[in-house]
């Protein structure tokens, strides 16, 4: 549903239009091969499109698999505003998002900095850094988590040393979350990746001058890297925002697909993946996927009204 | 998985990586092609692919498509293969799912071929599982109970005697729990399980008279019961003998990595067609108990329950082959010498005498309890109603709350009552 934003944060990845051939026969040849190639995109669409309009309609039905869908106009959206467990599963998930975006893109941009430094094997440090946000959504790194947040865990032990008696990190629904959300941290790689390849565009003239001025580290990073490196941060935000807002893996894997401890990790998607398929209301999940899709799409259109005070587009 | 789902020991870490099942129409030349969906892992599929190989054997010009995979894909798999009108002739159904499927008449009813499938081997313990109003919708697979096992080399260990199984109280399991945790200064805690188990709470409340899920349907605990069964366990963690908030991380997985095999506990529940691993694990140190109070409640609370039903889709293009398929493993000796007790001890009583001497000592002992349990009187337990899935989900989330001291015993059942009502009610 979520389409990528690369292209209109990143209006310098538009590529200039090679010349038009000319004649309209020709220009007839030219299309007909380019949408020969966009061909497989079209099938691959059908897929798309087919249960996009299908789950649209089915939200303002009470479809449960079974029988067939019976339209109940907006009734579904109606429950949804009456039904607690849902309205926690939107806290969690709230929670997780501001909580770990912000941490995660500030682990990225330190880690960027650090390896843009110029040290010997670069590219051996970028894949290590990397490789955590490959992993880490996947099922056995989150159970890997679990173990690593044990009772009798590496956490647990570390913190021992220091006298201190560690909780049940994974099973104590006060703690619970905070554990995902230091997971989700540590996932940085690919926002990393994206914060290295900028930081490498910003002239280092800048710096040497700025540096000639007399200006300290801190404020070269305000003056220089920040207003330079704005759009890129700009771009890891919003990708950020809206793949947190879908998370599910690490809330299904870390209490056996149930979300617990007592909903404690019971992410929307999660919750929306149990009224479909567990509980048969295929109806309300749908009508609960479209309202996921119109918060992210508001969260990103408020980052995109900031985006005027405080991204820099001017090179 | 869940409460019904005891007897298998899955984990959501295969959640990921499921066998597909898809397509079944492939009708191989003139002979008639079933399609038979099951969840397990692959040890579960050769012992069931050697019974089908006995049917084709004997039905010449049925062949059968088998497709498997963990619980939880599973049961996504087929509620989607269902909604695309492509279901399986025969299907492995869990308990809770079944009035799901059988209310929109999904499901074959069985009683329309009372010709071609006997069930009169069934106890009436057995029969009735898969029993709404005058239909029947499903056939118990196996069959199994829930039953307390208890370490007797940590109960020698430490100077405490074990119980007498058939006749102990919760008051007399308490004494056990407090006792191994006293004497093992902490090392060890003498007994625990899971609240939110559907399971184990529903021995309980028969125990006091009353039906988890009345004939019905409807909810038929009360918050009373709910509340006393936080408080028996609360009762057990303040006195130590049961471990304290938090402790039980991982649910399900195998055997070698339960808390009792790791000696972490002293006793737990467990499905007792998971006898024989359990056993194996604890260095063949485990005694098979029943559930305490089942001689002091008001009535007798274990009941025969299954690991899951084998229904077939009222949708199928084959319903005879597939009745006579399912007759077979279900009435016939050979399918049951070929299945072993993946999935419990077979339905058939007769059948389950006739193979248990061919069993490994374990599981002959874990036969001989469920043997035994069903000669008994019990009363009668009544399926899930719709809605039921929702019901464990509230159930595991208060009863978190409460182990956490989050909620006290009598807010959290209070709201249990409410919220699993409503959600019952639709």
């Amino acid at each position: 549903m979520i389409t990528s934003t690369e292209a209109a944060v990143m209006p310098e990845a538009v590529a200039a239009p090679a010349r038009p051939p000319r004649g309209p026969r020709r220009r007839a040849r030219r299309d007909r091969a380019g949408y020969l190639f966009l061909l497989p995109w079209f099938i691959g669409m059908l897929f798309t499109i087919v249960p996009f309009f299908a789950s649209l309609y089915l939200a303002f039905t009470d479809y449960d698999l079974l029988s067939s869908p019976q339209w109940i106009g907006l009734a579904n959206f109606a429950d949804m505003f009456r039904d607690p467990v849902l309205l926690k599963s939107l806290k969690v998930t709230f929670v997780y998002t501001f909580v770990s975006v912000p941490l995660s893109l500030a682990a990225a941009l330190a880690v960027a900095m650090v390896l843009n430094r110029g040290i010997k094997g670069l590219p051996v440090y970028r894949a290590v850094f990397y490789l955590p946000s490959l992993l880490g959504a996947s099922v056995a790194v989150v159970l890997l988590w679990r173990y690593i947040f044990g009772l009798d865990g590496i956490v647990n032990a570390f913190l021992g040393w220091f006298g201190i008696d560690g909780p049940a990190w994974t099973s104590d629904p006060d703690f619970a979350l905070t554990t995902l959300i230091i997971l989700h941290i540590w996932t940085f790689g690919s926002p990393m990746v994206i914060f290295l390849a900028g930081l490498r565009q910003i002239p280092v003239m800048y710096y040497e001058a700025a540096a000639v001025d007399g200006a300290s580290r801190w404020r070269r990073f305000r003056s220089i890297t920040l207003p330079l490196l704005s759009p890129i941060i700009f771009f890891n935000l919003i990708q950020s925002i809206i793949a947190s807002f879908q998370t599910f893996t690490q809330g299904f894997v870390m209490n056996n697909g149930g979300g617990g401890p007592a909903n404690s990790t019971l992410f929307y998607n999660l919750y929306l993946y149990q009224q479909g398929f567990n509980q048969f209301n295929m109806g309300y999940a749908s009508a609960m996927a479209w309202t996921l899709l119109v918060i992210i799409a508001a969260f990103t259109a408020l980052t995109f009204f900031t985006a005027k005070y405080w991204v820099n587009y001017d090179n | 998985m869940r409460a019904t789902g005891i007897g298998l020991v899955a984990s959501p870490a295969l959640a990921a990586c499921g066998r597909g099942f898809g397509g079944g129409g492939d009708d191989a030349g003139d002979g008639v092609t079933l399609n038979m969906v099951w969840w397990g892992d692959a040890t579960r599929a050769e012992k069931t692919q050697a019974a089908l190989d006995l049917f084709m054997e004997a039905n010449e010009g049925v062949s059968i498509k088998i497709e498997y995979q963990d619980s939880g894909p599973y049961q996504d798999k087929l509620a989607t293969r269902f909604a695309a009108g492509d279901a399986p002739d025969l299907m492995a159904m869990r308990m809770d799912s079944l009035r799901e499927y059988a209310d929109r008449g999904a499901l074959l009813d069985l009683n329309e071929y009372s010709g071609a499938i006997d069930l009169s081997g069934l106890s009436d313990n057995a029969s009735t599982l898969a029993e709404v109003g005058d239909s029947v919708f499903g056939v118990p697979a196996g069959l199994n109970a829930i039953g307390f096992v208890v370490r007797k080399d940590l109960a020698e260990q430490y100077g405490v005697a074990v119980p007498d199984g058939d006749t102990w109280s919760w008051e007399d399991l308490a004494a056990f729990a407090k006792g191994i945790t006293d004497a093992s200064d902490g090392a060890v805690y003498g007994t625990g399980f899971e609240a939110q188990t559907l399971a184990n709470i529903v021995v309980y409340t028969r125990q006091r008279g009353e039906d988890f899920f009345t004939e019905a349907g409807e909810l038929g605990v009360t918050a009373a019961t709910v509340q006393a069964w936080f408080e028996l366990i609360g009762g057990m963690r303040d006195e130590g003998g049961f471990p304290p908030a938090g402790f039980f991380e991982q649910i399900g997985g195998s055997p070698d990595q339960s808390y009792i095999a790791q000696g972490k506990l002293a006793s737990q529940i467990i499905p007792t067609n998971n006898f024989l691993g359990y056993n194996a694990a604890c260095g063949g140190n485990l005694a098979l108990l029943r559930i305490p109070g089942e001689t002091q409640g008001t009535r007798r609370g274990q009941s025969i329950d299954c690991p899951h039903l084998w229904s077939v889709a009222s949708a199928s293009a084959h319903p005879e082959e597939a009745i006579r398929l399912l007759d077979f493993l279900t009435n016939d000796p050979e399918a049951s010498l070929a299945t072993g007790t993946t999935r419990g001890v077979p339905a058939n009583a007769s059948v389950a005498e006739e193979i248990k001497d061919s069993l490994e000592p374990d599981d002959q002992l874990a036969t001989d309890y469920l043997i035994a349990l069903q000669g008994e009187e019990l009363p009668r337990s009544f399926t899930y109603p719709p809605g039921g899935s929702a019901v464990f989900d509230f159930l595991d989330a208060i009863a978190v709350e409460v182990e956490f001291g989050r909620q006290s015993p009598a807010d959290g059942a209070a709201q249990f009552i409410e919220q699993a009502k409503q959600a019952i009610a639709g």
